[in-house]
């Protein structure tokens, strides 16, 4: 992470810029949920002071902040690679690069700082918008179209310029309607239906459409990467991913507009669409596991041993196409019927959903890409993992996991009681928030919270130390050849 | 020409065809049934209210009217039945007033942030009650917070503990006291009692029915 | 089997074609799914005169 120096690309050591931007985001994410996660247990905890309600804010929003500042280091890691191009406005690409993080950084300190403003027009356009993920007020949202536009076309115009390999035509594609999607959570109404009817244009279409084609595309540049997968055949699947993400995902876009004031006609469409939602999911899955055996069973047969020439990426890939389909598959398809969701909707059961599918789909790969981003930095011909990888990818993993069991059965005990048992309300709420059951499940999360973050900061750590490390090591071990050659 | 070799399904451009086709047609859908739910979730008008027209989302001016949420058979869950009128602190509002009222109320929840704490027809943060129906809850209508606040009518206990919630605690967690004004308090209660008559499928069920019923919890261990 | 809308609003395509138990969900997906098998059938013919 701490040097570009082997990167030949401007692009590139450009992502890398994003990714330790996207690391340190990371951190403040996990920091921002511990402080939740105490506030559930112990409610006094930083009480008028650092509410939950703004620690929970600075948590999602890191959240999608780190991912976004990952997500465009990955495309343009990628750029010189697929296209054999310099991205063509690299001087305003990294102009923007600056632009942005100074403006997360005032939106940061606003929301930790002023935390909540007036009834007024003013807060919503300086302070924060109290859209639940969009909190970001409106001059960030215009600064972030901005600088997205410019991030566009570095990979619009370097595409038509270069190479049109399948991957890169998706990722154009895909691009195009992910940044496109922003813009539909950038107006108020004083009808709370109609706000959240287009809230969820921008929620829903992101994590379960473009943000999913967008880690198809990035399973796909990282197989090739990584284990030399024949390009045919991964865009095959790319492109039959694509089908099946957009098929499900576009029109299950409805198992959100079952109660919020839409149309009873979108039960059933949410219902169906939502419901084969995890049928990609199952492909990404065996495609890369598919994927991997078949290239190490040519490899064998060549007589090398070893196909993989970066180990912790191709760790955190498997890991995502596990991730994915357990977190956001399985758990995702828990509660997606209405006839359950009636009684699941809001409550914990979508927080472990929410934790398992935002580390599942999305973390995972984009830690991947870190270590392929690292292993062209420091121009490592084969990375394996350290002890510190090894310790990282069991404790994140580990944590997170038992982080989702715990609120999953949370939110079960509050189905049952609040929900399905007391109706819902005010005391019904309670009743249920103080029963032994579900205060040992935050109980356990919080443990859980705390491991994660030990995952956490071995994985900085070991990003940080590993490419110095493992290069070192090949020159010594490649010195130590050419002498007993 | 053999028909031995031609397996369209190892063809990338089969793929890719079909993969424009599902989502080409997926967001036309989408976008033709956005048209139609546009529509339907389009907020009413007073002269709607006044003639007894159904509206999925009704006017500001609801907050005039009696709300209630009973089981509809035909329908087969529960939705918010609008009744006779009512005085809203006090007197009712002109169909202007009341649109002004909601818009500060919509303002004030999102300059405060409500949703990361509570959850809006069931989306937001799960740390405190679901307000969908707060309107009716019955800690405001059976005396409990009325008595507490020192109000006679539930929506002035609601603006007053809106102002100082940590004054009137019911459980070691509380809300917190977010500075909110008593114009702003008064504008979110009507923006709560407003949300409180639109129509959400009969979601949440059974809503704060069998509370009092099972006062206490199950006291499972 | 079929059921009578009792939606507010009935006066639309869509709650027509919910006339009970996934009846619009399985048309809307008819209609994306059918056209493959158009697509399927060209692309087979194509592949066969390449041959």
């Amino acid at each position: 992470m701490l040097t570009d120096a082997h990167l030949k690309y401007e692009s590139q050591k450009l992502a890398m810029n994003y990714f330790r931007v996207a690391l340190v985001l990371f951190g403040a994410q996990l920091v921002m949920g511990l402080i939740v996660a105490i506030q559930f247990v112990y409610p006094g905890f930083l009480f008028e002071i650092f509410d939950f309600s703004v620690a929970r804010m600075v948590h999602i929003n890191a959240l999608v902040v780190w991912m976004l500042f990952a997500m465009i280091g990955s495309v343009y890691y990628m750029i010189p690679d697929e296209t054999g191009e310099e991205a063509v406005g690299i001087k305003l690409g990294k102009l923007a690069f600056w632009v942005l993080t100074a403006a997360i950084t005032v939106v940061v300190l606003v929301f930790i700082f002023v935390q909540v403003g007036s009834g007024s027009e003013a807060s919503i356009w300086f302070i924060n918008e109290g859209r639940e993920y969009l909190e970001a007020p409106r001059w960030a949202d215009i600064g972030i179209v901005a600088v997205i536009l410019v991030f566009y076309y570095n990979v619009f115009a370097t595409y038509i310029k270069g190479k049109r390999t399948g991957i890169m035509t998706v990722m154009v594609a895909n691009l195009f309607a992910l940044a496109g999607l922003y813009l539909c959570g950038m107006f108020f109404t004083d009808n709370i239906s109609m706000d959240q009817y287009w809230w969820w244009w921008v929620i829903h279409l992101w994590v379960e459409a473009t943000w999913e084609v967008f880690v198809g595309t990035l399973a796909a540049y990282a197989l090739i990467k990584i284990i030399g997968a024949k390009r045919e055949i991964v865009e095959m699947w790319l492109w039959i991913e694509v089908l099946m993400l957009f098929g499900s995902g576009i029109l299950g876009l409805g198992h959100h507009y079952f109660w919020i004031g839409t149309p009873e006609y979108w039960w059933e469409i949410g219902a169906l669409f939502s419901a084969l939602e995890p049928v990609p999911l199952v492909a990404m899955f065996v495609h890369v596991l598919y994927d991997w055996g078949k290239e190490q069973g040519h490899a064998e047969a060549k007589g090398d041993a070893k196909v993989i020439n970066n180990t912790p990426a191709m760790a955190w890939i498997v890991a995502n196409a596990f991730g994915n389909f357990l977190g956001a598959g399985i758990w995702g398809f828990f509660h997606t019927l209405p006839q359950v969701n009636i009684y699941t909707h809001g409550t914990q059961f979508t927080a472990a959903h929410g934790h398992l599918s935002f580390f599942g789909a999305y973390a995972t790969i984009l830690i991947a890409m870190m270590y392929l981003a690292v292993q062209g930095a420091y121009g490592i011909k084969r990375m394996t993992m350290t002890f510190k990888t090894k310790m990282s990818l069991f404790l994140t993993i580990f944590g997170v996991l038992g982080m989702a069991v715990a609120l999953t059965i949370a939110g079960y005990e509050q189905v049952l009681v609040e929900r399905a048992d007391l109706g819902g309300g005010w005391d019904a709420f309670f009743t249920a928030q103080n029963l032994p059951w579900y205060i040992q499940a935050q109980g356990w999360r919080l443990v859980m919270g705390i491991v994660t973050f030990a995952g956490f900061v071995y994985l900085a750590w070991d990003l940080l130390t590993i490419g110095a490390v493992e290069s070192a090591q090949e020159e010594s071990e490649g010195a130590a050849a050419a002498a007993t050659a | 020409m053999s028909n031995k070799s031609a397996s369209v399904w190892t063809s990338i451009r089969f793929w890719r065809r079909s993969a424009a086709w599902v989502t080409g047609t997926a967001t036309v859908l989408l976008i033709w049934l956005t048209f139609d739910t546009m529509g339907q979730i389009s907020m009413g008008s007073d002269a709607d209210l006044a003639k007894g027209i159904k509206k999925r989302i009704p006017a500001a001016t609801v907050i005039n009217y009696h709300i209630d949420y009973k089981m509809d058979d035909k329908r087969g869950h529960e939705v918010p039945v609008i009744g006779e009128k009512e005085k809203f602190f006090g007197k009712e509002w002109s169909a202007k007033d009341a649109a002004a009222l909601l818009h500060l109320g919509k303002l004030t929840s999102q300059a405060k942030n409500c949703m990361d704490c509570h959850t809006l027809l069931g989306n937001g943060g799960y740390y405190a009650p679901d307000l969908t129906k707060a309107w009716l809850d019955t800690k405001w209508n059976d005396g409990t917070m009325t008595g507490i606040t020192g109000k006679n009518t539930k929506e002035e206990a609601m603006a007053e503990f809106l102002m100082h919630p940590s004054q009137y605690p019911t459980h070691a967690r509380m809300m917190p006291d977010l500075g909110i004004t008593k114009n702003e308090a008064v504008a979110l209660v009507a923006f709560l009692k407003h949300m409180s008559s639109i129509d959400t499928n009969g979601f949440p069920r059974n809503f704060s029915q069998s509370a009092k019923r099972l006062e206490g919890g199950t006291h499972a261990h | 089997m079929w059921e009578t809308c009792a939606d507010i609003s009935c006066n639309n395509l869509f709650a027509w074609l919910n006339q009970g138990p996934l009846t619009l969900t399985l048309f809307l997906h008819t209609v994306v799914v059918i056209p493959m098998f158009f697509i399927y059938f060209q692309e087979k013919k194509r592949l066969q005169e390449e041959n």
